[in-house]
């Protein structure tokens, strides 16, 4: 395993109370391996990454029974641990590859000095191997682009920079958030099969985060579905997608129309209620009020995480058919 | 005449630089297309393929440069300020910003009738609760600011608000692009009842073909400013004409 | 809007300098206000022999507890009732700059072109001098006199409300909610009152209470100057001139007016910049 992590926790203290933004979770993630994660708003999932990079507010509190990390443990609240390996171990790419990029400086100079931040080598080295990387990920001109400012550049193109600038250092683990929401659809496969490319290339892990499971279908090899701060369900892509055991999950699948069957103006399968609030937790299992198979054993008590290959927390799990 | 009839659609902006040099971008390139009644035009394309221009042409909140729009038996141009409100009417793409977050949920609903009908603040209210319920709204929920709605409720307060003046069209701009999935199913429904119920004609924009294909009965491919490819949607999504509509859909996951 | 003052109250509470402040402007609002009843002598009444008296003296049965004046007027109550008159020229400048600002500024920013380009010159025009200076050139023309000093001072504030509310409406007016309420035909009179200006509240409020105390200090620089309130009105700056020439033998008399002109300023100050605190992470939170 590349990563293990083991009961992280984080909570935000703020004026209205503390807030668990995400209750105890474990995973991990292997070699060379792509784990989707897959989840709607407040659901924890670029929490848990904003945490993996130290990157977290300050009225962020984060405990953890165990983090492992190439071996090695890591402690997650010690910055001076975090520094050493961000960047350089793991690197990550945001949704919102325009606000990524410092507007005021050239592209050019925020990959050099990138680029010279983790290696001792001269300005010459530093812009030949930028020109090498940019014109690995895909963007003509290559030479050209360095001296473009970010907001010269398509969204498509910032975010072929941006992954340029996440591999520079060959990072053991690559976080991408939503790499592609702000993206046109065409525009989308192409820099998620630049992603697989570079991830089978690299042999990097990848944490892959998208709120859309067809794509997390298409682009990873494991998935993990977390609802209000917690794990439903993880397991195998296709097991996941195939035969879905927590309702949620199967509300998720059945909600999105699909482009290649169905019949139009059916009304959609539609998961009941709103995502619940941090400040206001529902008791017992987080979607049982709008869970169809609820029943009052749910109300009060919440469900552990069972299962082997497939883990799923649910007191009623849809059977295998 | 169909019901709305667009004819060689043509906008253009004009912009000047610091040194006077006029500059035109055309962002609709002659479009022609019409609508039935009671049908639900999808449509789709990337960003800066003109569709929210088209959007804000049709509402008029944006004049267009050549060509003709019939609505309905009458030129666009020539309904009046009094009327207009009355036959084409929007939702917009974002649940944040589309609601004046300093007025509560109904007098957002309200707001519509109590500027074009002369009626008792009593009365308006009282409809404006009546048309809550009928977007699945809890009527408890009517004194609450929009920040204390979800972001799927608050695109329902928009739904809401655009059909108070029971318009003949809808125009929704990337209504469900900003919700969470399992929310998104919830308004795509909603619409579609609200679409019998109310009898409308809708224009549903977004750059997510999925659902285009689910709600719309034709659908046009918008490619800068041009109608790359226009079918009904069934066959548009099973045999893609146009290489851009291929290309499009290949693309999707 | 009630739940806002209410919310905006609880916030107050909770920033120790805004309540500072508030407590500072409640404690000179019933100092104005109880003048009459705090004091047994009248602002302009003058006790014969009792010149330039240091604070807690006694003379023929009476108790000075600020002294008197170089004529013989108890200072506590020239202070007090000075507490009125500033607070009065600090709320109508406020009043005055605030309506005709907002104004200038809704019309400007919603209309653009050359309603823009007229008033924002205008507003360019009056930045481009010194305050008190213009406001000096103001009165000048107008002749000295407390209400002239308000209009002055009034305008020399003009600049700060309008441009605030401009771009408030500008960052406003392009939002989707303003078209929505195109789209169901609100007229230009609707959309700017009903719609944008309750939005712009927060930031009015906060350069409300901010202009409050630079018209209080703008108001006593021209009474210091002799341009403001004339004689015998106890006007703190005025008071401050008079006394100017006795700040070696009689110290109190000038240092008692100007502690209160800094008091008053401060707690202005502290409250706008509390309130600039509590609303500004909320309207990022509301946006």
């Amino acid at each position: 395993m590349l990563l293990e992590i083991e009961d992280l926790s984080v909570q935000f203290k703020t004026d209205a109370g503390t807030l668990e933004a995400l209750r105890p979770v474990s995973f991990s993630v292997a070699e060379s391996e792509v784990l989707g994660v897959v989840g709607e708003s407040g659901s924890g999932k670029s929490v848990t990454n904003l945490a993996l990079m130290g990157l977290l507010p300050a009225n962020a509190k984060i405990s953890t029974k165990r983090v492992v990390f190439h071996g090695k443990n890591l402690d997650l609240n010690s910055q001076r641990e975090l520094r050493k390996i961000r960047g350089s171990q793991i690197s990550m790419i945001f949704q919102d590859p325009m606000t990524a990029l410092n507007p005021s400086l050239k592209v050019g100079y925020q990959m050099i000095e990138t680029l010279r931040c983790h290696f001792d080598i001269s300005k010459e080295v530093a812009r030949s191997r930028a020109i090498l990387l940019l014109e690995r990920v895909g963007i003509p001109n290559a030479e050209k682009r360095l001296s473009s400012y970010s907001f010269e550049l398509s969204g498509g193109l910032s975010q072929r920079v941006m992954i340029a600038m996440a591999i520079s250092c060959h990072p053991k683990l690559l976080i991408a958030d939503e790499p592609t929401t702000a993206l046109d659809v065409t525009i989308q496969k192409q820099i998620l099969d630049l992603l697989l490319d570079l991830q089978k290339e690299n042999k990097m892990s990848m944490i892959f985060v998208s709120h859309d499971l067809a794509l997390v279908r298409k682009y990873s090899h494991r998935v993990q579905v977390m609802y209000a701060g917690e794990l439903a369900e993880s397991g195998r892509t296709e097991d996941v997608i195939q035969h879905p055991h927590h309702p949620y999950t199967f509300g998720l699948l059945k909600a999105r129309p699909s482009a290649h069957e169905g019949l139009a103006k059916e009304p959609l399968y539609a998961i009941p209620g709103v995502v619940p609030s941090l400040k206001a937790r529902p008791t017992g299992c987080q979607f049982h009020p709008r869970c169809s198979r609820a029943t009052d054993v749910c109300k009060t008590l919440n469900p552990k995480l069972t299962g082997s290959s497939q883990k799923f927390a649910c007191h009623h799990p849809l059977e295998t058919p | 005449m169909s019901f709305l009839q667009v004819k060689n659609l043509k906008k253009s902006y004009v912009t000047k630089n610091l040194l006077g040099r006029t500059d035109v971008q055309q962002v609709l390139k002659g479009l022609s297309f019409e609508l039935p009644e009671n049908k639900i035009l999808g449509v789709v394309g990337e960003s800066g393929c003109g569709k929210s221009t088209l959007a804000k042409v049709l509402t008029r909140l944006e004049d267009f440069s050549e060509g003709e729009i019939f609505f309905d038996g009458k030129n666009l141009r020539e309904i009046t300020a009094k009327d207009f409100p009355h036959k084409i009417q929007m939702v917009f793409q974002d649940p944040y910003q589309s609601l004046n977050p300093r007025k509560k949920a109904w007098e957002i609903i309200a707001d519509p009738i109590s500027v074009t009908e002369h009626i008792s603040l009593k009365e308006a209210q009282a409809r404006a609760l009546e048309m809550m319920k009928k977007v699945g709204l809890l009527v408890e929920t009517a004194d609450r600011y929009p920040h204390q709605f979800s972001g799927g409720q608050r695109q329902r307060l928009g739904i809401a608000r655009a059909l108070m003046l029971r318009p003949k069209l809808l125009i929704l701009d990337e209504p469900v692009s900003a919700l969470d999935v399992s929310i998104q199913a919830q308004v795509l429904n909603l619409l579609l009842e609200l679409q019998r119920e109310f009898k409308l004609s809708m224009i549903f924009i977004s750059h997510d073909l999925t659902v285009v294909k689910h709600i719309s009965d034709e659908t046009l491919v918008l490619y800068f400013g041009e109608i790359a490819e226009r079918a009904p949607s069934q066959q548009l999504f099973t045999n893609p004409q146009h290489a851009y509509t291929k290309k499009l859909l290949e693309s999707a996951p | 809007m009630k739940d806002f003052f209410i919310e905006l109250s609880r916030d107050i509470r909770k920033n120790k300098g805004a309540f500072a402040g508030f407590l500072l402007i409640s404690f000179f609002i019933s100092l104005a206000l109880f003048a009459p009843l705090l004091s047994s002598y009248q602002p302009d009444q003058v006790i014969d022999g009792a010149l330039r008296l240091s604070p807690g003296a006694e003379y023929g049965g009476h108790y000075f507890l600020f002294g008197t004046d170089d004529i013989g007027r108890d200072l506590f109550t020239r202070i007090l009732f000075g507490a009125r008159v500033s607070l009065m020229v600090g709320l109508s400048v406020v009043v005055l700059a605030a309506s005709l600002g907002t104004f200038l500024g809704l019309m400007a920013g919603y209309f653009g072109g050359w309603t823009d380009r007229v008033i924002s010159r205008m507003m360019d025009f009056i930045m481009a001098l010194p305050a008190v200076l213009f406001a000096i050139v103001i009165v000048a023309v107008l002749g000295p006199g407390l209400v002239n000093s308000v209009v002055a001072v009034s305008i020399v504030a003009l600049p700060n409300f309008t441009r605030l509310i401009r771009a408030q409406v500008l960052a406003e007016k392009n939002k989707q909610y303003v078209q929505a309420a195109r789209l169901y035909g609100a007229g230009h009179f609707r959309i700017l009152f009903k719609e944008i200006l309750p939005n712009c509240m927060a930031p009015l409020i906060v350069q409300g209470s901010l202009g409050f105390s630079d018209g209080v200090l703008n108001c006593a620089a021209l009474g210091f100057l002799g341009l403001g309130a004339q004689a015998p009105t106890p006007e703190w700056g005025t008071m401050l001139s008079d006394a100017r020439s006795f700040l070696e033998s009689s110290p109190w008399m000038v240092n008692l007016p100007g502690i209160c002109i800094l008091l008053v300023v401060l707690s202005f100050n502290l409250l706008g910049d509390g309130l600039r605190d509590a609303l500004d992470p909320r309207l990022k939170n509301r946006a």
